[in-house]
């Protein structure tokens, strides 16, 4: 029914084969905490990113796996600030009614949907409140113009104190070098940014913790 | 002042670098991220890397201290009691032998008031030049900076320190989403990796600058200068 390979840690489940740490740091795989954040996913973003069209595909099945296993969905719609007609006009920031905001991934009803203004996804959106509202803890990552949209928002997450995990097969990148070097800076110091993971080991441990709920010694241990 | 000669327009976009609206930052130049015993030493880095644009940052401050701008410094750690540590930041810290709140070669690891928290000598805060302390990587996360720098009426923000990568990207599209014009110091600045510090100074420079310009030091000064 499932590999044998995620690893059960001393407190839980974890995805398999994550970079540098076994993801989560505390072995607690709730998809009731978890969401997936797809960020960078407007025609702009998907124009500019090489491999968009088959990181579509691996998006939306890692995001089917994750309403299956009832996790959250987030889309992050991103576009000019208000202030882009007084200062430089910001590549990669569409305004609303531009062809480059138009999104390439449909969103399924339950998913949520915000609008940010800028690159980081937490910026002037209502990402925060939201993820905090549904008990959000654990927040993977996907989507396109990877370096930009998808770092910025992982960089946003983590400073405010959600567990990370950027899939790497389900990010396109503007350019492959620069995308590389931008997982590669996640796993310094220890996961400086959460850790790495392919979409297909996270929608395996989801699968295995659906069928296989594994008692959480924080949450539920405490039995006599 | 001309512009400054940065890749990939020349800087500012607006055509003058106007003392009164700009500021200099100057990214956690903490004995934790270049100083031997600290955090970054701990690790195992190499301390050569985080070190090297300690040199010509200095020289940028006095020009630019000279030319009456507005200088502020930013410097990560947490409180003693570690309340505004995410438990998870924490963990992998002592998953890797470098536990924040723990003792070091320069006393508690990232933590407010020691020694390995404080800047380095060479390029120190002059009395009154604003101190922005973090928790985390953004120096507008959870501080008081935006506020600082509207207040102080600032549009456009150069940045010096380390890491480029980390504490210094993160910075730079904070500001960058916020409308700030940023030019990054490309000689002023180190990360723990040389091919991540390289890959960051490429990354601020492509689609037109998508989170604003990089140029070397000797180019602002020249700008300065004229």
């Amino acid at each position: 029914m499932h590999p044998p390979s995620e690893p059960i840690t001393a407190t839980g489940l974890t995805v398999a084969a994550t970079d540098p740490y076994p993801w989560p740091w505390n072995g607690e795989l709730d998809p009731g905490h978890l969401c997936l954040v797809i960020a960078g996913t407007q025609r702009v973003h998907a124009a500019a990113s090489p491999g968009a069209h088959g990181v579509a595909a691996v998006i939306d099945a890692v995001a089917t796996g994750v309403r299956r296993a009832g996790g959250t969905v987030c889309h992050v719609r991103h576009t000019a600030p208000a202030w882009n007609g007084v200062g430089r006009r910001r590549p990669l920031l569409p305004e609303l009614g531009e062809e480059g905001w138009a999104p390439v991934l449909r969103p399924a009803p339950d998913d949520l949907v915000v609008t940010a203004s800028g690159h980081d996804g937490f910026c002037g959106s209502a990402l925060d409140p939201e993820l905090r509202a549904r008990g959000i803890e654990l927040v993977v990552a996907a989507g396109m113009a990877a370096e930009v949209a998808v770092s910025g928002t992982v960089r946003s997450a983590n400073d405010r104190g959600y567990e990370c995990l950027t899939l790497s097969d389900a990010v396109a990148p503007l350019d492959p070098t620069t995308g590389a070097r931008e997982l590669h800076s996640i796993t310094m110091s220890g996961g400086i940014f959460g850790a790495v993971g392919t979409s297909a080991a996270l929608v395996s441990a989801l699968e295995r913790r659906a069928h296989e709920p594994i008692p959480n010694p924080s949450h539920h241990a405490r039995t006599p | 002042m001309t512009t400054v000669d940065a890749d990939p327009y020349p800087w500012p976009y607006d055509g003058t670098i106007d003392p009164a609206r700009t500021a200099i930052i100057n990214i956690d130049w903490q004995t934790d991220f270049c100083g031997p015993g600290g955090y970054v030493d701990q690790m195992g880095y190499d301390l050569g890397l985080t070190r090297a644009g300690l040199a010509p940052t200095a020289k940028v401050l006095d020009a630019v201290r000279a030319a009456g701008w507005l200088v502020l410094h930013t410097r990560e750690g947490h409180r003693p009691d570690l309340s505004d540590c995410p438990p998870n930041k924490l963990w992998r810290s002592k998953r890797i032998g470098a536990g924040i709140g723990d003792e070091g070669g320069c006393g508690r690891i990232l933590v407010h008031g020691e020694a390995g928290w404080d800047i380095v000598p060479e390029v120190y805060p002059l009395d009154g030049e604003p101190i922005i302390d973090k928790p985390g990587k953004g120096a507008f996360y959870a501080t008081d900076l935006d506020l600082v720098l509207r207040n102080r009426g600032i549009t456009h923000l150069v940045l010096t320190g380390i890491t480029t990568d980390v504490c210094v990207h993160t910075t730079m599209r904070e500001a960058n989403d916020r409308g700030y014009e940023c030019l990054l110091l490309s000689d002023c600045t180190g990360a723990t990796d040389h091919g991540n510090y390289s890959a960051a100074l490429k990354m601020v420079t492509m689609q037109g600058g998508v989170f604003g310009a990089i140029a070397t030091s000797d180019a602002l000064l020249e700008a300065i200068a004229s």
